[in-house]
């Protein structure tokens, strides 16, 4: 009895499938892209190439992400919010708040001991605290991403940056390394000032442990001790946090096909538009 | 001194540009301006003596100076520092004596002054958080859309049918942008769109002020006729702008020398 999980990110477009108790058989991470037709289908595609399934095996889809609806092919859509609530509840059951670092939003969710969501709260207006703030620096700082976490932690001290705007603090950070500062320095005083604007969203919920980060944000080691830093304590980090979103996706399809609803067979198989 | 008018200069050292303004008597004489380059010293004297010397005069005629904008500290002469914001409020009633509002669209900052009949500063606010309602904003546009800082305007006023954006923040209105081209929206419509939202926030921090009439937009945002006609549709009257925007602080500072002798 297998499960699929889509997650249709801003930036990134996950899946996942999970055999009949949770399991995980096949996962797949590629870019949301500017090409979207097609896109959740051929990602779909890619995870049940990996595990020698067919998407008619599949018992239930579930998508989530912002671009959810444009799954023609998924049985339910469910928020990103409860996906990464049931995600995080499999990878770590003691878990009580949940840090959500994305592409273009962050978020905090408060589960209760059995891992219900109770509230959560999150930011889109504003790049500030988002994936998206450590991609314009990086670009600016011309070193990739993926460099950034390992980078900032041989920094010596973190440099204070007094912007929340990304786009004053892009203009701070040139001046800055105009003044002599270390790469290093700069990239932990911006770890640390993202760290901060997340976790003060977060504290509007009340942070309670244990405090587990997901989403691309938290595949940066800097950024997740900035973290720790801000609030007192270690967190946990699942090891392949862009999936929580779309791990917990299967899973409400397993709990659901557990509770006994039927998913529709009738699923569209032709090629999907996004934003459009 | 003796018959021979005794002049005066105001300096605003700010982030992009250095502007300098002599007057004497209430009457402009010479102005200069440069790209600051970043180096605040050095280019602060070079613009002061591009004015003198457009003038026709030497240091030494100097009664006074005022220096205002974030370099001020940086003057290499002797100056006294007044506020750029009450420089801002000077300059602009010095074209528009009846002037109650100003508001000043930089190129990082928006600042917004309302002024007691005097042409006081009774009270500001600036908007240093948020890049959404500034004139970076509009630079951002300028260089995705590939155009000139000058051709925005102009460019805009052509659209009739200005895009909305779902989004005030500045970075997910570039990558907004991006996708609103592919899908073919037009760059004016795109534009008109960008003026809006900048217009939308400034009105906001207007209406925060408890702006009276008459308003005054300057800054080098006032150059740009589409943002005019943005903020002024946004505020519900007409904002009359100055000759030279970006002067008016340099103008007011010099003006400020001129009446504020110790």
């Amino acid at each position: 009895m297998p499960f699929a999980g889509i997650d249709i990110g801003s930036t990134m477009t996950k899946a996942v499938i999970t055999d009949g108790e949770g399991k995980v058989l096949g996962s797949i991470i590629g870019p949301t892209g500017a090409e979207h037709r097609h896109l959740a289908l051929q990602v779909m595609g890619e995870a049940l190439d990996k595990t020698g399934l067919v998407l008619e095996a599949l018992d239930f889809i579930v998508a989530t992400g912002y671009g959810r609806i444009n799954v023609p092919f998924a049985d339910k859509q469910i928020t990103e919010i409860t996906c990464h609530a049931r995600g995080i509840r499999a990878l770590f059951p003691t878990a009580r708040t949940v840090i959500d670092i994305g592409g273009q939003d962050s978020k905090g969710i408060k589960l209760d001991a059995g891992g219900k969501v109770i509230n959560f709260v999150m930011n889109d207006k504003c790049a500030a605290g988002t994936g998206r703030f450590l991609e314009v620096i990086a670009d600016s700082l011309g070193i990739p991403l993926a460099e950034m976490g390992d980078l900032s932690l041989t920094a010596k001290e973190a440099v204070s940056i007094s912007n929340t705007c990304t786009v004053f603090a892009e203009h701070e950070v040139t001046s800055r390394l105009a003044e002599g500062v270390g790469i290093p320095e700069i990239i932990a005083g911006l770890h640390a000032a993202i760290a901060g604007r997340v976790v003060n969203l977060v504290r509007t919920l009340g942070i309670q442990k244990d405090v587990a980060v997901t989403g691309g944000g938290a595949m940066n080691i800097g950024l997740i001790r900035a973290v720790e830093n801000q609030v007192g304590f270690p967190v946990l980090v699942p090891a392949e946090p862009l999936l929580t979103g779309a791990l917990g996706a299967a899973l409400l399809g397993m709990d659901f096909t557990a509770r006994g609803v039927v998913p529709n067979r009738a699923r569209k198989l032709e090629g999907v538009t996004f934003f459009q | 001194m003796s018959g021979e008018r005794a002049c005066f200069a105001g300096v605003d050292i700010g982030s992009a540009f250095i502007k300098a303004v002599l007057v004497s008597r209430q009457k402009i004489l010479a102005s200069a301006m440069r790209p600051s380059g970043g180096r605040y010293r050095e280019t602060a004297g070079d613009v002061l003596e591009t004015a003198l010397a457009q003038a026709g005069l030497s240091r030494e005629r100097l009664a006074g100076i005022v220096v205002t904008g974030v370099g001020a500290d940086s003057a290499p002469f002797p100056a006294r520092s007044v506020s750029d914001i009450s420089c801002q409020a000077r300059g602009c009633r010095f074209h528009f004596p009846s002037a109650r509002t100003v508001i000043d669209i930089g190129g990082q900052f928006t600042k917004a002054a309302r002024l007691n009949t005097e042409g006081r500063v009774a009270d500001f606010l600036i908007s240093e958080k948020c890049a959404a309602g500034s004139g970076r904003f509009l630079q951002i546009m300028a260089r995705i859309l590939q155009i000139e800082w000058e051709e925005i305007g102009p460019l805009s006023l052509k659209s009739k049918t200005p895009v909305e954006f779902s989004t005030n923040c500045a970075v997910f209105a570039e990558s907004e942008t991006v996708s609103r081209l592919a899908e073919g929206a037009r760059p004016e419509d795109l534009l008109a769109g960008v003026h809006r939202a900048v217009a939308a926030k400034v009105a906001m921090q207007a209406k925060r002020l408890k702006m009276e009439p008459e308003a005054v937009l300057t800054g080098g945002g006032a150059e740009d006729a589409g943002l005019v006609r943005a903020v002024s549709e946004a505020l519900g009257l007409e904002v009359l702008v100055p000759e030279k925007p970006r002067l008016t602080a340099a103008l007011g500072a010099a003006c400020l020398a001129e009446e504020n002798q110790p």
